[in-house]
């Protein structure tokens, strides 16, 4: 195998491979990018055996043939190159190493033969539908948050997708809670999604999804099956294994009748909650909202840090109410909101609240109070 | 031999409770046979007299009661009013006593030895409690008086509805002697159909039986039968028992099948036991995992940890790994129950303030 590639091209496509790549790797081989050297391309493979990634690039290969290399180290070295170099792969003949030559540069790779580089199993992948990136963006960005990190409970380390009617309309949707917070985003079926099985997509491929979204302003097409995940765009795929287990009735938890409504001016509220969580202690992160007519009265204690308070001017009719929250689950939805206003509906101090973007109805955010 | 003072105890106990609020509630459903509880699925929780009158009993599952009377009209449940109507009737006993235990919404014990109005005469305070029961809430009860809880509870339940019976000490063991063992508070239909295999049919076969006898079969519960069975009972009438356990189960509209359902289910039930020990800074020791088949068998697994419980986290894990050892599954799943025993108040200081999702 030999080849030679830009410096630049080179990099964007091992740094999109190398991030699926583990630090720590018990199985050798896992720690390697899988390099092809093709006719006019460089196809670039890495996997954690729960996602798999593959990229292909234009390069020049005067040879074809491939080998594996240490991700991470390959990535560095390509990385410290100048910019504008030209780069030269070229495994030796007897397979046990990777030379790699820049200018004057010159680095010599330990490698492992390609055939012991695991293939991922995608089986019959029945769903095929087309996305545009930014749907697919938006699901993503709103729900993240809130996906959990309780590995006991791991039927929620993801977003979960389904669709689903929403008044009159087909929608996709994308669902994540960690218990104490839910996020629940809609965006237009896309034809051929109407038959999917609800699927959970795992916290690390959502995050690997998302790094391609951002280089990707067409569509994205998924293909899917009970069991397994593809993304492809452009040049690159992505196929995860999806979480086995059965996502909660998230419906029950999502208030129907709060009637008490506050509307606030949102980017205010997040810089008042910010400011005044600055007391509250790193662990509990409380604050409290003492929400009466026309006017929300943010404030927080600590035992060692002080106290803080703020007003701030909203909109609100009903009965006063005091109900606490963590200032951090509040920013973190506040942040998703694009509005100018933030809708709070409310029952009490002990139930949960619902929060919407006021000028956009295809998100909705349930938060579960704190007592303060 | 010390003589100790003749306690009076009075047991009162709401007629039909659940159903006759409903008839109250509703003129449509007088006179009709009624029962609270799920149409589809699940159990009858309450029959009114008309619906017992087929053979409707509570407990008893909803399609049975409706094979026995087709013309049975389901209400669901409106537990809000009877817990309304509960605080009412406690008021009413307090005026009295004290000393008031209460069983459930519709059952209490009351210590009316020394009471509060003086009266000497314990089936007159029965009377007229059920006679204030009536007016305020327009609904009957039926009360038992004698000189201790087993005696009092056997006693309200001769002449309902809507009646009164005494037992007095020197008719106790004479009344206990007739009944069939099954009539006994604390002698379940396991317990007396193991009695009848032994030759225990009525109280008076029971008090045929030596102490030693009734602890070889029967444990620690033997004892209290041997007491029971001569009309004894030392139990004093404690109020505000403190809660012994708490948990939540649930029919499922469809039997469950699959290993991974039936854990995903206990998942979900234990959802509704958490957020009551959050609520309440209740926290338990014991997990206790029941599972209903579909031939309405019941098993159950329960674990006592090192430490309470005092996560949701480790609840699930709990529950899941008792329910696991139910696999593979003989039957479907019917009914999945999960609740924490050994419970005790969480310190103050360590209730979470952040709240959860019931999931």
């Amino acid at each position: 195998m030999k080849l030679t590639i830009e410096r630049a091209a080179l990099l964007k496509a091992l740094a999109h491979v190398q991030s699926v790549v583990e630090r720590r790797n018990t199985i050798p081989i896992l720690s390697n990018v899988l390099i092809t050297a093709q006719k006019g391309r460089l196809a670039l493979a890495a996997t954690d055996m729960d996602l798999a990634i593959t990229e292909s690039v234009e390069a020049s290969a005067s040879k074809t043939g491939s080998t594996t290399a240490p991700a991470h180290t390959l990535y560095e070295i390509v990385r410290k190159l100048p910019d504008g170099s030209q780069v030269e792969l070229e495994a030796a003949s007897d397979g046990g190493s990777l030379v790699i030559r820049a200018g004057r540069s010159r680095f010599t790779l330990q490698c492992l033969p390609p055939a012991d580089f695991p293939a991922m199993t995608e089986g019959d992948l029945p769903h095929r539908f087309q996305l545009p990136a930014t749907d697919l963006k938006a699901i993503i960005d709103r729900t993240r948050f809130a996906i959990s990190n309780e590995e006991t409970r791991y039927y929620l380390n993801g977003i979960y997708f389904h669709a689903a009617t929403s008044g009159a309309t087909q929608v996709l949707r994308g669902v994540a809670t960690d218990g104490h917070r839910l996020a629940r985003v809609e965006v237009p079926l896309p034809k051929g999604a109407g038959e999917i099985p609800g699927v959970i997509v795992p916290r690390k491929t959502v995050g690997e999804v998302r790094k391609l979204l951002d280089e990707s302003d067409g569509s994205v097409d998924v293909e899917l099956s009970d069991t397994r995940i593809r993304f492809s765009s452009g040049n690159i795929t992505l196929v995860s294994k999806l979480i086995d287990g059965t996502f909660p009735d998230y419906e029950r938890v999502i208030p129907t009748g709060n009637d008490k409504v506050l509307n606030v001016p949102c980017k205010e509220f997040a810089s008042a909650v910010d400011r005044v969580s600055t007391i509250s202690t790193e662990k509990s992160r409380a604050i409290k909202l003492a929400v009466a007519k026309g006017v929300v009265t943010l404030s927080a204690t600590s035992p060692d840090a002080g106290s803080a308070t703020e007003e701030i001017e909203v909109e609100y009719k009903d009965t006063a109410l005091e109900i606490g929250f963590n200032s951090r689950y509040l920013l973190d939805i506040t942040e998703q909101i694009a509005g100018s206003e933030a809708r709070f509906l409310m029952a009490d101090a002990g139930s949960p609240t619902l929060v919407r973007d006021g000028a956009d109805e295809s998100a909705l955010y349930v938060l579960m109070p704190m007592r303060v | 031999m010390a003589e100790t003072e003749v306690r009076k105890i009075i047991h009162v106990d709401m007629d039909a409770f659940y159903a006759s609020v409903e008839q109250r509630d509703d003129p449509a459903l007088r006179g009709q046979p009624v029962a609270v509880g799920g149409r589809q699925r699940g159990v009858v929780m309450a029959a009114s007299y008309e619906a017992r009158k087929f053979g409707v009993r509570s407990a008893m599952p909803s399609v049975t009661a409706k094979r026995l009377c087709p013309e049975l009209i389901f209400v669901k449940p409106r537990f809000d009013v009877y817990k309304e109507v509960s605080r009412q009737i406690r008021e009413i006993f307090l005026d009295y006593t004290p000393l008031v235990e209460p069983l459930s919404l519709d059952e209490a014990y009351l210590d009316v030895t020394t009471n509060l109005k003086g009266m000497p005469l314990a089936s007159e305070i029965a009377r007229e409690i059920r006679a204030r029961i009536l007016e305020r809430t327009g609904l009957t009860a039926s009360a038992g008086i004698s000189y201790n809880k087993f005696l009092a509870k056997l006693a309200s339940d001769h002449r309902k509805p809507d009646g009164q019976t005494v037992i007095p000490p020197e008719k106790g063991p004479a009344f206990v002697e007739g009944l069939p063992v099954g009539r006994f508070h604390g002698v379940g239909p396991k317990t007396a159909e193991k009695m009848n295999r032994l030759g225990i049919h009525t109280g008076a076969d029971l008090k045929a039986q030596p102490l030693e006898f009734l602890e070889q079969y029967f444990g620690r519960s033997g004892t209290y039968y041997y007491a029971i069975a001569r009309g004894h009972d030392e139990r004093r009438v404690v109020p505000n028992r403190p809660r012994k356990s708490v948990g939540s189960e649930t029919t499922f509209m469809e039997d469950l099948d699959r290993p991974a359902a039936v854990e995903e289910g206990v998942a979900s039930v234990l959802g509704d036991v958490w957020a009551y020990c959050e609520r309440t800074g209740i926290l338990g020791r014991t997990v206790t995992v029941k599972i209903k088949y579909a031939d309405f068998r019941i098993v159950t697994r329960s674990r006592t940890l090192e430490e309470s419980v005092d996560s949701r986290e480790v609840l699930e894990r709990t529950a899941r790994e008792l329910v696991r050892t139910i696999f593979p599954l003989e039957k479907k799943v019917r009914l999945l129950g999960v609740s924490l025993h050994n419970l005790h108040q969480r310190e103050e200081r360590r209730v979470p303030p952040q709240m959860t999702l019931a999931l």
